[in-house]
């Protein structure tokens, strides 16, 4: 056979655009791919175990529904491995699969600050439960959040403290990563505006083997309330066990690490009447009554924040391309972000535009064991 | 004065804790010139063992205890036989290399069979602690101080007293000697693996009603045992107690009295400055004095 200079070129550029038609055909392929950064080991594996069967339950009701533009949704677990450097190699493994539509990153801030900067390189939407209030207000439009933020949580175990339970000798106890220490300024913040600024504002290092010092700290600061941002539940279980050892007694309100389930395992009884901020309260509305029964049903464990903002955050993204009536990126943020009034586990999502879909906190109470709902206190500015 | 005493108390109490695991990388520093870096994990093996007796199988503490340091005692044997014995005559970088893989392989083992949730472990005592005076005495805290002290005679005495013990003392001087002297160095240094075994063991299930049990517990406590023994003098056993014992007080009081964030901050800096203006510990001997 004669190879024409018309057959050759057009082998030069079936050559060239070949790797194109098939990348462009697996985006258009049988799935529509949602990637997901979680930490599968490291000291939140057990969490991080929730988040993956909140996500896949969102998945698996989404997919009965029809889909999401009529194909199915598939998702696809990359480990972070509790660590910076860890998520920020589970994003690039996820971001390099271009047929992946859409991300869920961390519930930790420190990594999603680690992540970040390639989120924003990459260009795609990227759900995450970080609260450190900065990741929303940093000029990366890609991020949009779960979970109210912590200038919102550090406001409710403020107001709930002064107002509600009439205290106002504050000590402020903080982790001294990004989370912890956006949450202590956050509260203590709203503690000045509210007349009452912490007699003790104290930060801790992550994975600490002894809380001595910090409780003997708040008992010599003559507080009559604790607030608290823990970061991992290990910490909080050991704190609180110390707290109460050394007869520290005093009312405390603290961050949703304080309620959730790893935590309530490893304190006990050290946590009984405790309070605190829960972005996820099973009883504080009927989508939470119904996520909180599918997930028990599912996953024969009670619901708790770790698996409601997953579940939460595959459905608004689902429910985001499927408005769009597209993929592309573009298209698929402005679609979230003109969402209003979407019931979800954890509230009624209201999208700003600063990517923020929450905006107030549940109190909850921790009544021998038991989580019991409290109020609901929502802002509007 | 009251607050002096509540931060040694507690100080001391998690120095114990330190000097055990340091007890457990003297020994065999001592038995065969290299650093075991898998210590740790047998701390943190053994406190899963209690959890898979005590907890889920719900059979007697004691009987739990006994079980979990006779696993152990066998982990100990295995670990000779998989890690140490094949590579003895190589020099001790392979070595080190290997005990760093078989780190690596308890942690991901536990992991993979028991999950990564953190577990409970009650303590040995109904009462969490008694209250003398102003001071809070958590009893966990108290049994691993007895433990500790009991520990320090009992290898005074075994080393200094029995045959056994001073067959592995002549078997971590010399070892050709010894083996003129026609003691079994093999047989020696798989009991020095046997005891730094049941030692990590044996203060992983004292510190677990504490620090609860988890993948990570072992790494954590080694890391301050490690420099335990540097600040001691390594391969001194006397010297893994006292910096052991040093090192939970130093971070306790630095942490109380200067910054809480820079607690494990403190323990290094103590650590950098032993290298630096004595590197042969407390009660080590340079190299020198040594030949």
């Amino acid at each position: 056979m004669k190879l024409t200079r018309r057959d050759f070129a057009a082998g030069i550029v079936a050559g060239i655009a070949a790797p194109h038609i098939i990348t462009s055909a697996r985006a258009q392929g049988a799935t529509i791919k949602i990637g997901m950064c979680a930490p599968v080991t490291g000291p939140a594996a057990e969490s991080g175990g929730y988040a993956v069967k909140g996500a896949k339950l969102a998945l698996e009701a989404v997919n009965k529904a029809g889909g999401i533009l009529g194909k199915q949704g598939e998702l696809i677990v990359e480990d972070d491995q509790t660590t910076n450097p860890g998520i920020v190699l589970a994003f690039s493994k996820l971001a390099a699969q271009s047929d992946i539509v859409g991300f869920l990153g961390s519930i930790r801030s420190t990594q999603v600050h680690a992540m970040a900067p390639d989120v924003l390189k990459l260009g795609k939407p990227v759900m995450i439960g970080g609260t450190d209030p900065n990741l929303t207000h940093m000029g990366n439009k890609w991020l949009f959040r779960f979970r109210p933020n912590d200038s919102y949580s550090g406001r409710v175990i403020a107001e709930y403290g002064v107002s509600t339970l009439g205290k106002k000798k504050w000590a402020v106890l903080h982790s001294t990563d990004a989370f912890g220490t956006a949450g202590g300024k956050a509260l203590t913040e709203a503690l000045t505006k509210l007349g009452a600024p912490p007699v003790l504002d104290q930060g801790y290092a992550n994975q600490s083997q002894d809380f001595t010092p910090v409780v003997l700290a708040i008992k010599q600061s003559g507080a009559d309330i604790l607030g608290s941002y823990f970061t991992f539940e290990n910490d909080l279980g050991i704190f609180a066990r110390q707290l109460r050892q050394l007869g520290v007694n005093i009312p405390w309100v603290g961050s949703p690490s304080i309620v959730n389930i790893t935590a309530l395992k490893l304190a006990g009884p050290a946590l009984h009447n405790t309070y605190g901020v829960a972005d996820y309260a099973e009883q504080s509305s009927e989508a939470s009554k119904a996520f909180g029964k599918a997930y028990r049903d599912a996953v024969k464990v009670a619901p708790d924040n770790q698996s409601s903002w997953t579940y939460d955050a595959v459905t608004v993204l689902s429910a985001g391309i499927n408005k769009a009536g597209s993929t592309e990126p573009e298209k698929v943020r402005e679609a979230i972000l003109s969402i209003k009034k979407f019931p979800g586990a954890e509230g009624e999502y209201n999208f700003d535009q600063n990517g923020d879909g929450l905006h107030g906190y549940n109190i909850v109470k921790n009544d021998k064991g038991n989580i019991v709902f409290d109020k609901h206190i929502e802002f509007n500015d | 004065m009251d607050l002096i005493l509540q931060l040694l108390f507690t100080g001391i109490g998690i120095g114990a804790v330190y000097a055990l695991v340091a007890l457990g990388f003297v020994l065999i520093f001592r038995a065969t010139n290299v650093v075991n870096f898998a210590q740790g994990e047998f701390s943190m093996v053994a406190a899963y063992l209690m959890v898979v007796f005590a907890v889920d199988l719900g059979w007697p503490y004691w009987l739990s205890f006994l079980i979990a340091l006779a696993g152990m005692a066998l982990l100990g044997v295995i670990f000779n036989l998989g890690v140490y014995y094949p590579l003895r005559h190589r020099t001790y970088l392979p070595v080190i290399i290997a005990t760093i893989g078989a780190s690596i392989l308890l942690a991901n083992s536990v992991l993979a069979i028991y999950g990564p949730q953190p577990q409970v472990l009650q303590g040995w005592f109904e009462t969490p602690g008694i209250q003398l005076g102003p001071v809070y005495l958590d009893s966990q805290y108290l049994l691993i101080i007895g433990v500790t002290i009991l520990l320090v005679f009992f290898n005074f005495w075994f080393f200094e007293k029995t045959l056994l013990g001073k067959k592995l003392q002549a078997t971590s001087q010399d070892k050709e000697m010894a083996s003129l002297l026609g003691i079994s160095v093999s047989t020696m240094i798989m009991i020095t693996f046997i005891y730094s075994a049941v030692l990590g063991g044996l203060a992983g299930i004292l510190v677990a009603p504490v620090l609860f049990v988890s993948i990570q517990m072992g790494s954590t406590i080694a890391l301050k045992a490690f420099a335990a023994t540097i600040i001691g003098g390594f391969g001194d056993v006397a010297g893994a107690i006292i910096g052991g014992l040093a090192l939970g007080v130093i971070e306790t009081f630095g942490a109380a009295y200067i910054s809480v964030p820079y607690k494990d901050g403190f323990a290094f800096l103590v650590l950098v400055a032993f290298l630096i203006f004595r590197p042969q510990g407390i009660f080590g001997e340079r190299v020198a004095e040594k030949a």
